[in-house]
């Protein structure tokens, strides 16, 4: 579960993120969809802990990030847009890095990294250094890393860029999968037909405000337009 | 030519932009320190210049052959410096850029956008080294009461030689990366120049340069000065300048005129050479390097036994630093260039004249070995701003993964701190007990200086990490080389400053425990206040020098925005 209250995040005078306010229960799925520049990249850091917000709180679990980042973040898989890793590991090492970091047990490791790196077709690559991944391998890999601990939410920036039509099919239908066990999954994209197809929920973010937020169904009603598709919604919403 | 310009324009208004804006105080504030700083530098350049030249000048005879093989050597040296400098940079301009797929991938012939970036890495392999050896020059001018034509020369014939140089790595380079890949080239051409380096280092202090004032073996001087006389190879374009210079110096224009000439002709050959070549090769030596790397093996994760007794936290980043760091190739060098550094400090206590030294041996070992640890604490300084500095630096882009995982950035500091104490402080205690050893100190000055050292390596450790992380530089390609940006030059004051009040403080303490012992009699009331109280405000500064750099370090880091 996923709570933010009162969310804000300004860069000397200007708004990144005002005043939000969202709740994301168990097991759901949460797309978020804005234009360039609206606020998105700032709250998925500021959920994943990796920026401190101006004002208000970001809520784990029920943890509070400001007051217990580690016990917050030990919950979070993060998955960010760009996969800068360390170039110098292995796909196997990097993995071994974080279940440190994450404090896994030995055993688990070894076996929850084999499916990780079986799930997202690296296990031939696993003793290879990362710079001789491509795009799409890197991507993958840090999806493997994020979710080589079980993590109880997964924030996940532009899952699908880089990734071949097979991985994007693999990556939702485990999205959907891991949503069915109870893991909450926020995610940011661009890609509408995918927020379409896999999100229970969607928010609208807009100049740093969340300006609609409902099921596909309910932000149509909102534009008095129930046969527009996704993206003319979105249009309507966020043209100025 | 348009295009070739165009090509060059982005330098251009990035340098503008850099330079000249309005709003940029702090950059204002940098260009002012670093250029005070590259000033004085370059006055002591030209003050040594000058005093040397005059003292030459006033041997009769052969003082003159003095300068003139000290101008030959200086000209030599430039043309190499410029020829490794080139190599570099050429590299990384016409092969390693990120920027290139963008250039390339405009309508313009691959031989332009070849112009462009020989043009762009002639100016930056030779702005330096230009300026650093022209006070050299400017010294002979005075000195030998030149005319307006003579600086001009010096003008032109360090273009020319830029333009040579420049030219003939080009074409070494564009070889070169046909046949092996740009990176590896790099390591390479970074461990053949130390190589280099360090022969020529080592040939120089094997000669023992201080036996020259002793009149016992001026007879080798004698045969030594012989051989100054021996002419320098005609076909070295350094050579060419040395001739024009030195006809210059006399007055003889018409001989200096040839001189230059022959140079400028080469600079036009090398010039037309190297765009031909270009235009032959370079494209195909740049797609090779754009081509995935081969996998040559793999990399078997070892079982780690040996660092099981380390939380998991600490084990983890201590795993990852050290083999990131080992399969770097462009770490190695660092490696040989620590362990070269190493053992010039300990050869030169070995080779020092202390038994002819006009003042009381005893004292003077013991005197040397006091300083030494100042200068123990400058070597660590040095290593410490080449590997601890740059240690958050290095996580690059990466470093979301840091602020991403349930490890507080406190301790994360911590754990980057214990990483890089132990070993400096391995090292820096092997230097002064070696060194100590040589200079044959007593037990008590051997206790202090390991004692000393012991408190003083966290201290310079301490503020290599916070400062490195209080200015950390991402995006850098090269963090090593965040060292030069403005919080490395703060982290090197702040160590100055740190080991001088250290040895300041003890100095006075130290001499009076020092000839008590020598004396064989005790320390009076107000001798032991004195000790104490410098002993308790050195180990107070100790302490502050460890936790306060690493604070100001997280509280700036969690600050950053990635």
């Amino acid at each position: 579960m996923i709570e933010l209250k009162d969310l804000t995040k300004k860069y000397g005078n200007l708004v990144a993120v005002d005043n939000m306010n969202l709740t994301i229960p168990t097991g759901e799925i949460f797309g978020f969809i804005g234009p360039n520049g609206a606020g998105k990249t700032p709250t998925i850091n500021m959920i994943g802990g990796i920026l401190a917000p101006t004002s208000g709180t970001v809520m784990i679990c029920g943890v509070n990030m400001e007051t217990y980042p580690e016990k917050a973040k030990s919950k979070i898989g993060f998955i960010p847009e760009r996969p800068y890793l360390y170039e110098k590991l292995t796909g196997m090492e990097f993995l071994k890095f974080i279940a440190d970091l994450y404090g896994m047990g030995e055993d688990i490791f070894l076996i929850k990294s084999r499916e990780k790196l079986e799930m997202f077709f690296l296990a031939d690559w696993s003793d290879d250094l990362i710079e001789s991944y491509s795009h799409g391998m890197k991507q993958r890999l840090v999806m493997a890393a994020a979710l080589v601990h079980d993590p109880e939410v997964i924030i996940v920036d532009e899952p699908m860029v880089g990734l071949d039509p097979l991985a994007i099919k693999m990556v939702k239908n485990l999205f959907q999968h891991l949503a069915k066990e109870g893991v909450t999954i926020f995610m940011s994209t661009h890609t509408l037909k995918v927020a379409e197809d896999i999100c229970d929920r969607i928010g609208i973010i807009h100049k740093g405000s969340l300006i609609a937020t409902g099921t596909p169904e309910d932000l149509k009603r909102n534009v008095n337009e129930i046969d527009a598709d996704l993206e003319q919604v979105f249009i309507r919403l966020t043209e100025e | 030519m348009k295009d070739i310009i165009t090509l060059l324009k982005p330098r251009i208004y990035s340098f503008k932009g850099k330079g000249f804006s309005k709003n940029n105080k702090g950059g204002l504030f940098k260009l002012l320190l670093f250029g005070t700083i590259g000033l004085l530098f370059w006055g002591g350049i030209f003050a040594v210049s000058l005093r040397v030249l005059c003292y030459f000048k006033e041997i009769a005879e052969l003082g003159d052959i003095l300068a003139h093989k000290l101008l030959s050597m200086v000209l030599l040296t430039f043309l190499f410096l410029l020829v490794f400098s080139s190599i570099l940079t050429s590299l990384s301009k016409l092969y390693l850029s990120r920027d290139l797929s963008l250039v390339h991938s405009m309508p313009v012939p691959s031989y332009k956008v070849f112009i462009a970036r020989w043009i762009e890495s002639t100016v930056d392999s030779s702005w330096m080294v230009i300026v650093y050896t022209l006070p050299v020059f400017i010294s002979y001018g005075i000195v030998y009461q030149t005319g307006l034509l003579f600086y001009i020369n010096i003008v032109m014939t360090l273009l020319s030689l830029s333009i040579i140089a420049s030219g003939i790595s080009s074409v070494l380079v564009i070889t070169a990366v046909n046949f092996l890949p740009a990176n590896r080239i790099r390591s390479i051409f970074i461990f053949f120049g130390l190589c280099f380096f360090l022969v020529l280092f080592f040939a120089f202090r094997f000669l023992r340069p201080e036996r020259l004032v002793d009149p016992e073996t001026f007879g080798t001087a004698l045969v030594y000065l012989k051989a100054l006389k021996t002419p320098a190879p005609p076909y070295l374009p350094s050579t060419w300048a040395f001739d024009s210079m030195k006809a210059l110096l006399y007055g003889n224009i018409t001989e200096g005129m040839f001189h230059i000439a022959l140079s400028w002709s080469f600079s036009g050959v090398m010039v037309f050479m190297v765009i031909i070549i270009a235009e032959a090769i370079y494209f195909k030596g740049l797609s090779k390097t754009r081509t995935a790397q081969v996998r040559l093996f793999n990399y078997r994760s070892s079982n780690r036994l040996f660092l099981k007794f380390l939380s998991r936290p600490v084990r983890a980043f201590t795993v990852k630093e050290v083999r990131t760091f080992f399969r770097d190739q462009t770490q190695w060098s660092q490696l040989f260039l620590i362990a070269a550094l190493v053992v010039i400090y300990v050869y030169n206590f070995n080779v020092l004249p202390i038994e002819k030294a006009p003042i009381k041996t005893v004292y003077f070992q013991n005197l040397l070995s006091f300083l030494n640890m100042g200068l123990a604490g400058f070597v660590l300084t040095a290593i410490t701003a080449r590997f601890a500095y740059p240690a958050v630096s290095t996580e690059k882009e990466a470093f979301w993964l840091v602020k991403s995982v349930p490890i507080p950035l406190k301790n994360y500091l911590w754990i980057k701190f214990i990483i890089y104490y132990l070993p400096l402080l391995i090292l820096t205690e092997i230097l002064i007990v070696a060194t100590n050893i040589l200079l044959k100190v007593t037990p008590f000055m051997m206790g202090l200086s390991i004692t000393n050292i012991f408190f003083m390596v966290p201290g310079v450790v301490a503020m290599g990490i916070g400062l490195g992380a209080a200015y950390p530089d991402f995006k850098s390609e090269n963090p090593a080389q965040t060292v030069t940006s403005f919080g490395g030059l703060l982290f090197m004051m702040v160590c100055a400053g740190y080991i001088g009040a250290v040895i300041v403080i003890e100095a006075g303490p130290v001499y009076n425990l020092f000839m008590a012992g020598i004396k064989e009699t005790g320390l009076s009331v107000f001798e032991w206040i004195w000790t104490i109280g410098s002993f308790a405000i050195v180990f107070i500064i100790n302490i502050l020098a460890i936790v306060l750099p690493m604070r100001f370090g997280e509280r700036k880091l969690s600050k950053v925005l990635i």
